[in-house]
């Protein structure tokens, strides 16, 4: 095996051998059908959120209001329940919150110039100031339709529901980067924005259309998570940003280019998931894993760094 | 005051260098030539540490010596200067020269009149007219360079080694440069000089080596550096000028009315035929990219152009391409390659609609793609080995030559080129004007801007000279002359 080929799998060898420590560690609580199955319920929402970051670091931007959006998506939603709206019509209605707030996005980056890290941190800003205010600052628990219930608890055939939306929702996203014509631009646009312009890219709508994507993808997960949860905070979103960023970063160690992909962003989310599942099995301390987490991220980036040197 | 002897690398298979042997005295300038991937490079970095060689010694004024790094090489005088090495645009000419060095200091504080003491004693040696008190944002593009050159020397540089330095200046500045270069040797230090443009090499050094394979396989002495020598050395033939009179009858392509935009801010006016090379010349900033650019769409303009007979009002790229122009951007790092992509996926990006399997549906046929990809490859005659290989691995003159297989396939109208042949070697701008003159004869209007004088006179069917943002005149082939383009595109008197 060549070096830059244990590059590229270092980063799934790593993960297969953290499985298989904790399979070993704790083998009747960690490898447990009960705990892999919860394990993919904890990922869904996250995975998600990560494939929104992976699409916006595609054209080589930021999204930092992914937390935000996914925040107001479920407090909307909630709050036309409350109105005794149908699911029907509350969560189409928070889906078209988040691609409207992703649009958005997109027009001041793209039409604008203003650089993302900026524009996406004042916009999420405002959305969380409107999903406070919706919500009052109070968790909303009011009694929830049941086809809402529906979305993201329970199983088909055992496997967890959110396990297939993590499929549909990744194996779209992947499918679209890797095969289709808006795929192939978001790289072009990522890899050399001028060049991208030059030949010819309609840059400003593509930018625009990923920002609302990312953003209806973050108003899923916020409504992916409130089903799960049944109950919706104001701030119940914002826990996502870092860690989706953490898994794309990760990913991007096991891509031959450094180019973010959606299967490196899964493995991203994958050993992320799985460290927090299995220190919590062990015993480790939450500032602990914390720490490990951390460590994990840098190591990964900083081996990728070092064989890229050589 | 260097000498290596037996200089070997290898990379794998291949060898980069092979027993090469080479000495220079103090004050002297060597020339070294050769085609893209000949080992330049590598040899370049083995001398300024940056890489190390598997066989072979280096010695500095007769003690040998071993690099380890980067940093031994500054430390024996070693200077390379890139000729886009980053300065920092907000810092003057002595901050800039100051950059990675330790300042001096007074009372703790860092003495900026010292400094600028030091700094100003060598400038007034190589560069009296340089101002060295301006942001270097400010400093006109040759002056820039100074700046590089200043830095290098200033620091105790005993050894420059001076890659493309002219690459992105027009011959007038050129001369200006190597005015300064002169200077700079005058003081006792050693140069090394790679270019691709074998007339000033021929110009310039006292000594000449050619490169190829990895070896040396000519050396030339005083007289005997001259372009056609070194040029068959590297197993090219000299490019002719070609003696086509423009076809007047042939039906204009574009005509361009009144048009400004960007640093083109006079009224310009030009027809373009069928089957016609037009030439832009001019200095950077003259005004000739930007009628490129707006004839792209690329950038705003205001005026009137006719395409073909209709009218022509390009807002983007995207709607030139729907109307049958296509363009060769200059600068193919910034604004042409996507170097981590895959040669087909760098080809196929501007057209990529056109590769649907089944219509409506924007997936592209990877097989339509890359059997394409290999049609329009032969045509441009690009060398590469597997098509899924990564642009950054192709040499300058194949990366140039893959934008222009972007549009190898299709009939286009009007074909705009921005410097096509910069930083590339003279084999591949041999080829590349082969392909000029071919796309032409296929009966496209043909815009070529370029800085190189001599590339105006070849290429050219008529050359229309741009100065301070305008046309100031359109000579036809009889009437142009070295010494007529440069007279019209001077623009010192007005500066």
């Amino acid at each position: 095996m060549t070096r830059t080929n244990l590059n590229r799998f270092g980063t799934l060898i790593a993960f297969v051998l953290l499985c298989i420590g904790f399979s070993i560690a704790a083998p009747a609580a960690f490898a447990s059908p009960a705990n892999v199955f919860n394990l993919v319920q904890q990922m869904a929402t996250l995975a998600i959120v990560a494939t929104a970051a992976t699409l916006v670091m595609t054209i080589s931007e930021f999204d930092l209001s992914v937390g935000f959006s996914a925040s107001l998506a479920a407090v909307i939603c909630f709050v036309l329940f409350g109105q005794g709206y149908d699911v029907w019509l509350a969560v189409p209605a928070a889906l078209l919150v988040g691609i409207v707030g992703g649009a958005a996005n997109g027009v001041l980056v793209a039409r604008f110039g203003i650089p993302s890290f900026v524009a996406t941190l004042a916009l999420g800003t405002i959305l969380s100031g409107f999903a406070f205010g919706l919500s009052g600052g109070q968790s909303l628990f009011q009694s929830v339709p049941d086809g809402f219930k529906s979305l993201a608890r329970g199983d088909v055939f055992g496997i967890p529901v959110l396990g297939f939306w993590i499929v549909a929702v990744l194996g779209v996203a992947a499918f679209v980067l890797t095969q289709t014509e808006f795929g192939r631009r978001l790289r072009a646009i990522g890899g050399n924005a001028q060049a991208a312009r030059l030949a010819g890219l309609p840059i400003v709508r593509d930018v625009i259309v990923t920002f609302a994507i990312a953003g209806g993808l973050s108003a899923l997960a916020g409504l992916l998570l409130a089903s799960r949860l049944g109950s919706v905070q104001h701030t119940m979103g914002e826990p996502l940003l870092l860690p989706a960023y953490a898994a794309v970063f990760i990913g991007t160690t096991a891509s031959p280019t450094g180019a973010p992909t959606v299967a490196g962003t899964l493995l991203g989310v994958a050993i992320t998931g799985v460290m927090v599942n299995g220190m919590t099995i062990v015993g480790v301390e939450p500032f602990v894993q914390k720490i490990m987490t951390g460590v994990i991220i840098l190591v990964a980036v900083l081996l990728r760094r070092v064989g890229r040197a050589r | 005051m260097l000498e290596l002897s037996g200089i070997s690398r290898r990379f794998g298979a291949t060898h980069a260098l092979e027993d090469v042997s080479l000495a220079l005295s103090e004050g002297e300038v060597l020339g070294l030539v050769g085609p893209n991937g000949a080992g330049k490079s590598t040899l370049i970095k083995i001398i300024a540490g940056a890489d190390r060689p598997d066989a072979g010694e280096i010695r500095i004024d007769g003690t040998p010596v071993q690099f380890h790094s980067a940093h031994d090489a500054y430390a024996a005088g070693i200077r390379v200067i890139h000729q886009d090495a980053p300065l920092v645009p907000g810092f003057d000419t002595v901050e800039n020269c100051y950059l990675g060095r330790a300042y001096p200091r007074r009372f703790g504080r860092i003495d900026r009149k010292a400094m600028r003491r030091a700094i100003a004693e060598v400038a007034a040696d190589i560069a009296p007219e340089l101002d060295l008190d301006l942001p270097v944002m400010f400093l006109p593009p040759a002056e820039r360079q100074f700046v590089r050159l200043l830095r290098a020397v200033a620091d105790k540089g005993r050894l420059l080694i001076l890659d493309e330095p002219t690459a992105a200046l027009p011959a007038e500045d050129a001369e200006r440069f190597y005015d300064v270069l002169r200077r700079t040797r005058e003081r006792g230090t050693s140069i090394i000089l790679v270019s691709h443009r074998l007339d000033e090499i021929a110009d310039f050094c006292g000594r000449a080596v050619v490169i190829r394979d990895g070896r040396i396989v000519a050396r030339f002495v005083e007289s005997e550096v001259k372009p056609e020598s070194m040029i068959a050395a590297m197993g090219g033939s000299a490019s002719e000028r070609s003696t086509r009179a423009t076809d007047t009858s042939a039906p204009k392509i574009i005509e361009i009315d009144g048009v400004t935009a960007g640093d083109l801010t006079r009224p310009a006016a030009l027809d373009v035929h069928a089957g016609e090379v037009i030439a832009l010349y001019g200095l950077a900033g003259s005004g000739r990219s930007s009628l490129l650019n707006a004839i792209w769409g690329a950038i705003p303009w205001v005026g009137k152009m006719r395409l073909a007979g209709a009218d022509y009002a390009p807002r983007s790229p995207r709607q030139a391409i729907a109307r049958g122009v296509s363009c060769v951007p200059a600068d193919r790092h910034r604004s042409g390659l996507f170097v981590s992509e895959d040669l087909v996926f760098n080809k196929t990006l501007p057209l990529l609609s056109g590769y649907r399997r089944l219509r409506g549906l924007p997936v592209p046929d990877v097989k339509a793609e890359q059997a394409e990809f290999v049609v329009a490859a032969e045509r441009v005659s690009l060398s590469y080995g597997d098509p899924k290989q990564l642009a950054r691995t192709l040499s300058g003159g194949n990366q140039q030559k893959l934008i222009f297989a972007r549009w190898a396939n299709r009939h286009s109208k009007v074909m705009l080129l921005d410097e096509p042949t910069e930083g590339v070697d003279v084999m591949a701008k041999a080829t590349i004007k082969d392909i000029i003159r071919a796309i032409a004869a296929d009966g496209n209007a043909v815009l070529v801007s370029t800085s190189d004088r001599d590339e105006a006179l070849e290429l050219g069917d008529r050359i229309a000279v741009f100065r301070q943002g305008g046309i100031v005149r359109v000579f036809t082939r009889a009437e142009a002359s070295a010494e007529a383009l440069s007279a019209a595109a001077q623009s010192r008197e007005a500066a």
